[in-house]
């Protein structure tokens, strides 16, 4: 079968050994896939090992109190560097991966917006009913993972995401079971919930990238 | 039977060029109806803007893509999106490419 000789594959002589045209192919694809991933594995990994790390130190703090009074200054100041830690480098690698694109990879405004109020609005009601002081810092832990999770798993059902929906409804399980182990052991069961979630989607990840 | 006589005719010329290749390979990895800036298509494929431009005529021409510009203001965004068609052919091509290696 001759072809006319296509001026574009200058370099080349028209002549694409087909092993090296399937090498290409399996690394391209690959390569692109790393590059629009929004979650990056090894971060998914970093983050497990902190959250262990920092509601681990806080039930350490709180697990011998009778009664239950709730963590100290310190800390809270460490799960707060999480949460920041946490939020600004899920961001800006979501941001880098999404660079250019658009379309379904990117979160339209009213998904943000339902991400942003299932967080905000657990602590608003807790908030109205008086459940915000130290001695319940263990509900508000727990309670907007689990409203959180679930609309996290929602909006992943919408998309589709079968993934995403997983690791929604292991973070809302999270939640619950932290909520059923009581104040002190809220923070180690949630804490170990977390890191094992966020283990687990690392490892679907990775194996989702790898396969070309 | 096909995968003892498969030969390199058997893959789309259109799509057997290392370049293209490239760049409908990265295009495809993103999901269905999304769209790719020519900015980022260019930095991940490492060509020059001209360059590029000739090899996404050549895709575009067998609807193997789709472009389209939006006006940012004053600037002008073109971007970049595989189609059915072109994900159909990326389908096509890799099965003939694995017959073909299995017949090696």
């Amino acid at each position: 079968m001759n072809h006319t000789p296509d001026p574009t594959t200058a370099g080349h002589g028209g002549a694409f050994d087909p092993r090296e045209a399937a090498a290409l192919l399996e690394q391209t694809t690959r390569q692109a896939r790393r590059q629009f991933a929004p979650a990056q594995p090894w971060l998914l990994a970093i983050r497990a090992v902190l959250v262990l790390a920092a509601l681990g130190a806080v039930w350490l703090s709180v697990r011998g109190q009778h009664p239950y009074h709730g963590p100290g200054a310190s800390a809270l100041l460490i799960v707060a560097a999480f949460v920041i830690i946490n939020f600004t480098a899920t961001v800006a690698v979501r941001r880098r991966a999404t660079a250019g694109v658009s379309g379904r990879s990117r979160f339209s405004p009213a998904e943000i917006t339902v991400m942003v109020v299932a967080y905000i609005a657990p602590f608003v009601v807790l908030a109205a009913l008086g459940d915000t002081g130290d001695n319940h810092s263990g509900t508000l832990l727990t309670v907007p993972l689990i409203v959180a999770g679930l609309a996290w798993a929602a909006l992943s059902a919408v998309r589709a995401d079968w993934r995403s929906c997983g690791t929604g409804l292991a973070v809302a399980v999270t939640g619950a079971a932290g909520a059923a182990a009581g104040q002190a052991g809220a923070w180690a069961v949630t804490g170990v919930g977390l890191c094992l979630t966020l283990l687990g989607t690392a490892a679907v990840i990775a194996r989702q990238l790898d396969r070309a | 039977m096909k995968d003892s006589t498969a030969t390199t005719g058997d893959l789309d010329p259109l799509i057997h060029v290392p370049t293209r290749l490239k760049i409908i390979a990265t295009l495809a990895a993103l999901p269905d109806g999304d769209t790719l800036s020519f900015t980022r298509l260019q930095d991940l494929i490492g060509l020059t803007p001209g360059n590029l431009i000739i090899h996404l005529r050549k895709l575009e021409e067998a609807d193997y893509i789709s472009s389209s510009k939006a006006r940012n203001g004053n600037a002008s965004i073109t971007t970049v999106a595989i189609t059915g068609h072109g994900r159909a052919a990326l389908g096509t091509y890799t099965r003939a490419l694995r017959e073909l290696l299995g017949g090696l």
